[in-house]
């Protein structure tokens, strides 16, 4: 010891974790940002600040700062970013859906989404808050992967159901009682993902490993692909049932990107992708609601399509919505987004487009960039199997989704109707993706680093 | 409002949400490559102003640990934290990039996991955990898990520490 006493050393001491106190400063700059548009768009539409303001900004900001807080007490190692960004995109939801009711009022208009989402914002982060404090652990729900399977089938196939099964603009997705409807595909993404993580973690060796290798390429052996063509043929009959391309591109898609992550074997791509493609090719041969869609994408400004009743008129203006908008933006308040059918929830994007410009929608992006990218880490880091397979899946749900809405929207794909995750109005939607935050913010907690033993800088 | 002004809110608000984006990026920039490396190298290089080792360093203190093993921390000898130490008060500790680690090296030789330490049966084992570079105890490859005597140097990368009493 004689060595070490003559030089002085550095005091170790333990790193206390510093993620909560990252987050607290975000959220910080996120409730800011939020008060700014609000502002901002009284300002160039009233030319007023007026309380209602208040009431737009206080409950989400309360909200946002109990899940801090629960996280500090119940989950302090989580991840920090995570709930930043939610946070950011429901609130930049919140305001556009404000400033196009506001449009819609000058308009003489009555139909009115901003307070509905408002509440619908309350009770999804408080769910997302309970699900934090009262799961202790997100290991539990591999007890119920056959359980959640049911459910997941049922959610998805309950709008087919007569009596309580709606119609809205041809898509057969929602569920009605009395006033209330809901779109029940939205939580049947998080209880399909749970069967395919816990499918999956029992079933990955057997897929992985076997079969022959033909020209370099393993292929898998028939009976391996049977569970790949019992998805594939429901996510056809979803397709057929409820007339919407975007959900069953959603969940097969789910599924094939699993199987790959599972196994690490592109082959499953391939044929996933195929078979996908095979089947919408022939659906839309066969129906003329997938054929409108194709054609409406490939030519929206064609007179017969942009005429057409649930034609391309809603495309064409959303386009032309984000034209005005340029580069920069007409700013928040200063465009005419309530112009596009359904500005407010399948085509926000295009509205957010417009008032905030290219280099704004590439901001939306980028956010929905870090959030997927940060629930793609937590899975790649966590040591379980299955936490890693959750986590990659509802994050790479959110991605899905997001290509399917936005890429629907720019053109880039068919249009179908998907919502955009946390930022479009609608309840079911919300719920869902806060949902995700709080499972999210849950595995990430339970990665576990340990106690950090770093020398302590001055 | 002014022209000018509704200018500056618009654009302002824009530039506001990118540096929000810029924010994260910067956070996640830390958590994938390390905090501020520099700084560490420097305070290591700097003069130190600072309090007692931990361990009591008077022969007459030794104090045996309940679990028998007489190494009670690990000090660095080599590397760019020459002199730092860590008390050894638990069954493991994990050395590597990782930020994650016990022992973090900040070293292009080292693999994010690289090796770890392992009281078993009142010996420190050192175990490679199939790192690119290798584990060195006393100068020779460390192939299975080998005990780790004291004041035998264990090189990690550039790092190389020994355990002490």
């Amino acid at each position: 010891m004689t060595d070490t006493a003559s030089i002085s050393l550095p005091k170790i001491v333990r790193v206390i974790p510093r993620n909560r106190n990252i987050e607290f400063l975000l959220l910080l700059f996120a409730v800011g940002l939020y008060a700014f548009e609000l502002a901002q768009i009284q300002l160039s539409v009233l030319e007023i600040l007026t309380p209602e303001l208040l009431m737009y900004w206080v409950p989400p900001t309360l909200f946002a700062f109990a899940i801090h807080f629960i996280l500090r007490r119940r989950a302090s190692e989580a991840d920090p970013m995570i709930l930043p960004i939610a946070v950011v995109l429901n609130t930049l939801g919140l305001s556009m859906i404000y400033r196009l009711d506001l449009g819609t009022i000058a308009n003489a208009g009555t139909e009115l989404f901003g307070v509905k989402q408002i509440v619908w914002t309350m009770i999804a982060m408080a769910v997302a808050a309970i699900v934090i404090i009262y799961v202790p652990s997100h290991l539990f729900l591999r007890r119920y992967v056959y359980v959640s399977m049911v459910i997941g089938i049922a959610l998805l196939l309950a709008p087919s159901l007569p009596f309580i099964g709606r119609s809205i603009n041809g898509a057969r997705l929602w569920i009605g009682i009395g006033p209330f409807t809901f779109q029940p595909g939205e939580l049947a993404k998080i209880a399909l993902t749970v069967f395919f993580a816990g499918y999956l973690v029992t079933r990955r060796e057997s897929l992985a490993l076997t079969g022959r290798k033909i020209l370099g390429m393993r292929i898998p052996r028939a009976r391996e692909l049977g569970p790949i063509l019992v998805i594939w043929a429901a996510s056809l009959l979803v397709l057929i049932l409820q007339r919407d391309l975007g959900t069953s591109l959603l969940y097969f898609g789910l599924f094939i990107v699993l199987v790959y992550v599972a196994t690490g074997r592109a082959i499953y791509v391939v044929v996933g992708l195929t078979m996908f493609l095979t089947g919408a090719l022939v659906a839309s041969r066969l129906m003329g609601y997938v054929s409108g869609r194709i054609d409406s994408w490939l030519n929206p400004f064609d007179s017969k399509n942009y005429d057409a009743v649930g034609g391309s008129y809603q495309l064409a203006q959303g386009i032309f919505g984000m034209a005005h908008g340029n580069l920069l933006g007409t700013g928040l308040g200063g465009g005419i987004p309530h112009l596009v059918p359904l500005a407010e929830s399948d085509f926000i994007i295009a509205s957010l487009g417009e008032e905030l410009g290219l280099v704004g929608m590439f901001a939306i992006l980028i956010m929905y960039l870090l959030f997927v990218s940060r629930g793609m880490r937590i899975g790649f880091n966590h040591p379980d199997d299955f936490s890693k397979l959750l986590a990659t899946g509802l994050s790479f749900v959110i991605a899905l989704q997001c290509f399917i809405v936005i890429g629907g929207v720019t053109r880039v794909v068919p249009l179908t109707g998907l919502t955009t995750p946390l930022l479009a109005a609608g309840g079911s939607s919300l719920l869902a993706n806060w949902i995700i935050v709080g499972v999210l913010l849950r595995i990430s907690d339970s990665i576990g680093s340990g106690d950090k033993y770093v020398a302590e800088v001055k | 409002m002014s022209e000018l002004a509704l200018f500056l809110v618009r654009t302002g608000f824009v530039v506001v949400l990118w540096i929000f984006i810029f924010n994260i990026i910067s956070v996640i920039r830390a958590d994938l490559f390390g905090q501020k490396v520099v700084s560490r190298v420097a305070s290591a290089n700097a003069p130190q102003v600072v309090s007692a080792p931990i361990a009591p360093n008077a022969p007459g203190s030794l104090v045996m640990e309940p679990n028998g093993s007489n190494a009670t921390k690990l000090v660095i000898v080599e590397g760019d934290r020459t002199g730092h130490n860590i008390a050894l008060d638990r069954r493991e500790l994990t050395i590597g990039r990782a930020e994650d680690s016990d022992l973090i090296v900040d070293d292009e030789f080292a693999s994010t996991h690289h090796a770890k330490l392992v009281l078993i049966n009142n010996d420190w084992l050192i175990q490679d955990l199939n790192s690119t570079n290798g584990t060195f105890l006393d100068g020779s490859r460390v192939g299975t898990p080998a005990v780790v005597k004291l004041n035998t140097p264990v090189r990690v990368g550039k790092t190389v520490f020994e355990l002490r009493a």
